[in-house]
């Protein structure tokens, strides 16, 4: 008896913290959603009006697209690149192994804002390092941040770029738990690396790759920062993403009805990406 | 949650071992280039660049070290209160490792060692809190009504306590996975000299969850120091404001002055960089055990 008191006592402290900070607000949230809102103030009962006024908004359905656009994007080329960095990596003597690893690892540690403004300074219009290399190689002048699709791919070139390391650590760490006879064996038996590698290594990988997917998709589908700093949704909306949409609706246009109504829609989408993180985490605990 | 059985990554494999001869030496050479120079340039060049006078910037073809380099532009930044900023945010920082470790480690602790009412459900709830605590676009708003609401916005506190409610699940489930491995038999030893739960905690689990604390205070840090939506929306006055926001502020106001936004860039990296080339292991290793934050 005495040791259950213990074991509440000792945890209670981090959930009250939890509690004010992550999981209460989500209810207020909930109630706050269903009035109409007057200079941030809830006033009359409005029912799911707000959420109504959303999804009438013509212009949603566009940014729904590109945040898929974006996401999948993102999302599919980083967990390829970082597939194949791990697998090299991993095949590298532990010492270089590591000083890759390190640099691999490098735009994760920056923060997003930083790592954003330095991508945009590379390729900024007119005098950008990157537009600079391609005027001296012929290529002309070329406006990446002023074209929808390629501010788009930049967009995206940013995104992969800043989580590349986050995913190379954890499939190394998914192939550092393979153990070597598998692999060995194979081969023995005169399997190609390429076998090896197809039917051996990756059905192996399954529960780290899930993960990483789920974790980036997650990430990636909430950055306010890569398209604020990079492009600041533009040029027009092509670069508008639903973290923008929420971010600007209430910040730009203090219309804070239908942005908490949308950051709820987004929630319980992030909340279905949880379940499968947690089932996930679970068969590791 | 990510597996690795904490294997020091020296023992393992002496299968691969073997150094890569001719070609495909030359093709790991290279490919090892491209990558340091894709991770590198960027950073590189945005210092280079906080190093050049205005006329220096806008040169064709553009000069990358034949320039005579600078400080005007640190000047200009640290003049904007670009140090107040960063001072600000080491304290948010600091703040936010003890809390979150002092309130991690009992926690953890629990977890591993007692049983209690709704232990499952409320680890569960941890574990869940760990990718959520990224949904930065969609907890925003409802994070910022409810502490507009409770007037807890705007305060030297504000900000310390929603890092540390970020970082904290990640914190516990890293101790945790640590304290596993902490053989029962010594609390058991310690409880049978008469020690109570407490002094278990403070005299046993304390000094052996080191390399733990150690990984997840450095991840706390990182993460706070490199945190930007709620530190844009939860604070207005400029006195509480950290290096983030700050940066993201000088974009309106230096516009395409990129000698100052570098600089600003530059002095935002420092300390991480400073972290990184110090503690870079309990970063990965952080990074595996926690498992979390693309």
């Amino acid at each position: 008896m005495h040791s259950r008191l213990t074991g509440v006592s000792y945890v209670l402290p981090a959930f009250a913290v939890l509690t004010l900070v992550l999981f209460s607000p989500v209810f207020y949230g909930l109630w706050f959603s269903l009035f109409r809102i007057q200079y941030g103030a809830p006033t009359d009962f409005i029912g799911l009006g707000n959420f109504a006024r959303l999804f009438e908004d013509p212009a949603l359905g566009g940014t729904l697209r590109r945040t898929l656009v974006f996401t999948s994007f993102s999302v599919a080329i980083t967990i390829v690149i970082a597939l194949a960095l791990s697998v090299w990596i991993h095949k590298l003597p532990p010492k270089r192994g590591f000083v890759v690893q390190m640099i691999v690892i490098i735009p994760w540690i920056i923060s997003t804002v930083v790592a954003t403004l330095l991508f945009r300074w590379v390729f900024v219009n007119d005098i950008g390092l990157a537009i600079s290399l391609a005027r001296a190689a012929g290529f002309g002048e070329i406006h990446l941040l002023n074209d929808p699709n390629s501010a788009m791919a930049l967009l995206i070139s940013v995104s992969v770029w800043k989580r590349i390391g986050y995913a190379v650590i954890i499939i190394l760490a998914g192939l550092k738990s393979i153990p070597d006879d598998y692999e060995e064996a194979a081969s023995l038996d005169g399997a190609t690396a390429w076998q090896v590698f197809r039917m051996i290594t990756l059905p192996l990988l399954k529960t780290p790759l899930l993960l990483v997917t789920i974790v980036l998709t997650l990430s990636n589908i909430n950055t306010v920062e890569t398209p604020l700093v990079l492009t600041g949704g533009g040029p027009g909306s092509a670069t508008r993403i639903l973290p923008i949409e929420v971010f600007d609706r209430a910040f730009v246009t203090y219309d804070l009805g239908s942005a908490t109504a949308l950051a709820l829609v987004m929630f319980f989408g992030n909340v279905l990406l949880v379940l499968g993180y947690v089932r996930l985490a679970k068969w590791k605990a | 949650m990510t597996t690795n059985p904490s294997t020091p990554d020296r023992a393992v494999k002496p299968v691969h071992r073997r150094r890569l001869p001719g070609i495909a030496g030359i093709l790991a050479t290279g490919l090892f280039l491209v990558l340091a120079l894709l991770n590198l340039i960027p950073l590189v060049w945005g210092v280079l660049t906080s190093l050049k006078a205005e006329a220096d910037l806008f040169k064709f073809p553009p000069v990358i070290f034949g320039f005579q380099p600078t400080l005007a532009n640190y000047e200009r930044v640290i003049e904007s209160g670009f140090l107040q900023n960063m001072q600000v945010t080491v304290l948010y920082c600091v703040g936010t490792v003890v809390a979150a470790l002092t309130l991690a480690l009992p926690a953890a602790y629990a977890f591993d060692r007692f049983e209690f009412p709704f232990r499952k459900t409320l680890l569960l709830l941890v574990v869940a809190s760990i990718p959520l605590s990224l949904g930065a676009a969609a907890l925003l708003i409802p994070n910022y009504i409810y502490f507009t609401r409770l007037g807890l916005t705007n305060n030297w506190f504000t900000l310390p306590l929603i890092y540390t409610a970020h970082q904290l699940p990640m914190a516990i489930w890293i101790i945790k996975g640590t304290l596993e491995g902490i053989p029962r038999e010594l609390d058991e030893a310690a409880v049978a000299d008469g020690a109570s739960h407490f002094d278990v905690l403070r005299l046993v689990i304390l000094p052996l969850s080191r390399s733990a604390l150690g990984a997840a205070g450095v991840m706390a840090f990182v993460g706070s120091w490199n945190e930007f939506v709620a530190s844009t929306v939860m604070v207005d006055n400029p006195a509480l404001r950290p290096v983030q926001p700050a940066i993201y502020n000088f974009i309106g106001y230096f516009g395409r002055e990129w000698g100052p936004l570098t600089a600003s860039a530059t002095m935002a990296i420092i300390p991480i960089l400073i972290i990184f080339i110090l503690l870079g292991r309990l970063i990965v290793s952080g990074l595996t055990k926690g498992s979390v934050k693309g």
